[in-house]
């Protein structure tokens, strides 16, 4: 992988109105990465990425892909799919007709019936969009995003409405790609579709960046925790474990495998049930639930 | 952009609404005129000429363009279209590229079935010029009427006005001439095209002076065009 950035944000500004959407933000997508773009409802996330994509115009700050300005359609889009949050198809074309249309306007060349084989539409070709399914859409969407296999792919929710074989087969997709050499920039709510895939994530809150990195690099910002009960009559656990409202008790920490053995071996030192022990690492999830509360 | 205009002619022809508002209310319109133009008394043929081509134009180009770039807007579909490396006046012309050869097919349709009918005009290029300036300042006021209209239902109440206007202004200018008045008829949009259209088919006006007549016209053209510039919207209010 090179670090030659394929998108360069630099202390980009939207406003709508009064309303500042997105602050100062800066950030690079190097070339091959799956980079993750998350966040809260309104943090400003699609604002920017519809930037990133040429579609909005910043109030200050600079971005560009390919090193060019992404509003020169001309020069960047033929390099670039992208998937919409929402479809956007004519209802009256079919998926056949829609993919070609499509297709042909980005400038990139391809055969419909392999996108279409790629996507599991092949029996949906003569269809009218009017009268495809929401998932089926999605993949329509996703058809003419990948058309051309393009050096940058844009993937705005790309698994809503999917069932688990076509999100399956979507990320099979994403992964040949990738491997072709195609670099992603993601958002989605599934944030464990980001844990798995994403090389590097922003955290968005409040049009800014909450967190910026790998997952490692944000999950370690927060401790893990060992969860457990304990039977009545008890001695007093080690650790700093603090008791809950439901009785069970909470052990925050930085290390996990280290003070999971402390419990154990306290546990079988005093001859003691850990009823109901659960640990793990810290998750995306937990990352996420933390923003508002730092 | 042929692409886009291949796509729109096939949506033209599976879409019946648009079907009918495009052919059969003009024409319909268009041949009640023809048949009717000898047996009211007063009906020029140039004035009937000035109302056949603001029935086609107002009724067909007008309110399609319109309701299509409306319709488009909403289902996101322009949204897609500004995804590709398409530009903004390759979406806006492959959209707008079939229904405006359509209604010159029919304006030439009709006019040439009126002069077989009653008799052709006096001056071709001055009709040529005419039609040619009104389809455009059509298209420029539809283009400024998309950007006030949130939905093709919408369109149904936006695009009232200039309809019912120009088609009213067309009559007025085309049976009454523009003696009286003159400045308010040929200020009017459709005014100085429709005396354009009764000179150049009734005759009697010379050339020179009729000419000018295109510069109200145009005049619309850069008005329409420099307020869509302003209040076109590719997406949907958020």
């Amino acid at each position: 992988m090179t670090t030659t950035p394929v998108i360069d944000v630099d202390r980009l500004n939207l406003t709508y109105g009064d309303f500042h959407a997105v602050r100062d933000l800066s950030f690079q997508v190097r070339k091959g990465e799956l980079y993750a773009l998350l966040g809260t409802n309104g943090a400003g996330k699609t604002s920017t990425l519809e930037t990133i994509e040429g579609h909005r115009v910043a109030a200050s700050g600079t971005v560009r892909v390919f090193g060019r300005d992404p509003r020169d359609r001309g020069a960047v889009r033929p390099r670039m799919g992208i998937m919409l949050q929402e479809s956007g198809f004519s209802p009256d074309l079919t998926v056949r007709e829609s993919v070609r249309l499509v297709g042909r306007l980005t400038r990139r060349t391809d055969d419909v019936a392999r996108v279409l084989d790629v996507v599991d539409l092949t029996r949906k070709a003569g269809t009218k969009v009017a009268q495809l399914s929401g998932g089926e859409k999605r993949r329509l969407d996703f058809a003419t995003a990948v058309y051309g296999t393009p050096e940058l792919i844009f993937l705005d929710e790309p698994t809503t409405g999917l069932d688990i074989q076509s999100r399956d087969a979507l990320w099979d997709t994403v992964d040949a790609l990738r491997e072709a050499g195609s670099t992603i920039v993601l958002t989605t709510h599934y944030l464990e579709e980001a844990q798995q895939r994403a090389d590097r994530i922003g955290l968005m809150h409040k049009g800014a960046f909450h967190r910026e990195g790998t997952v490692r690099e944000l999950t370690q910002t927060l401790p893990a925790e060992i969860r457990f009960s304990l039977p009545d009559p008890a001695p007093a656990p080690p650790l700093h474990a603090v008791r809950e409202s439901d009785g069970s008790f909470l052990v925050e920490t930085f290390g996990l495998q280290k003070d999971l053995h402390l419990l154990l071996g306290w546990a079988h030192d005093h001859a003691v049930e850990l009823r109901e022990l659960r640990a793990g690492p810290t998750r995306l999830d937990d990352v996420f639930r933390s923003i508002g509360s730092d | 952009m042929l692409s886009i205009a291949l796509g729109e002619l096939i949506q033209i022809f599976r879409n019946r609404l648009v079907l009918v508002t495009m052919f059969v209310l003009p024409v319909a319109s268009s041949a009640g005129y023809i048949y009717l133009h000898d047996t009211v008394p007063g009906l020029g043929l140039g004035g009937v000429a000035a109302v056949l081509l603001f029935l086609v134009v107002a009724m067909g180009l007008y309110t399609t363009t319109v309701t299509t770039l409306a319709s488009r807007r909403q289902n996101l579909f322009l949204k897609r279209l500004r995804s590709t490396a398409a530009s903004d006046s390759e979406i806006l012309t492959g959209l707008l590229l079939p229904v405006t050869v359509i209604t010159l097919v029919q304006v030439v349709a009709i006019l040439v079935v009126l002069a077989v009918v009653a008799g052709g005009p006096t001056n071709l290029f001055l009709l040529t010029a005419a039609v040619l300036a009104s389809v455009v300042m059509m298209l420029g006021l539809g283009l400024a009427t998309a950007g006030l209209t949130n939905s093709p239902e919408h369109a149904q109440v936006t695009t009232m006005p200039l309809l019912i206007g120009t088609l009213a202004v067309a009559g007025w200018v085309g049976f009454s001439g523009a003696e009286d008045m003159t400045l308010l008829k040929r200020a009017l949009p459709g005014g100085s095209a429709s005396e354009l259209v009764v000179n150049a088919w009734d005759g009697g006006v010379p050339f020179a002076d009729s000419l000018p007549l295109l510069a109200p016209t145009l005049g619309w053209v850069v008005a329409a065009v420099a307020l869509a510039s302003r209040i076109f919207r590719w997406e949907p209010r958020r």
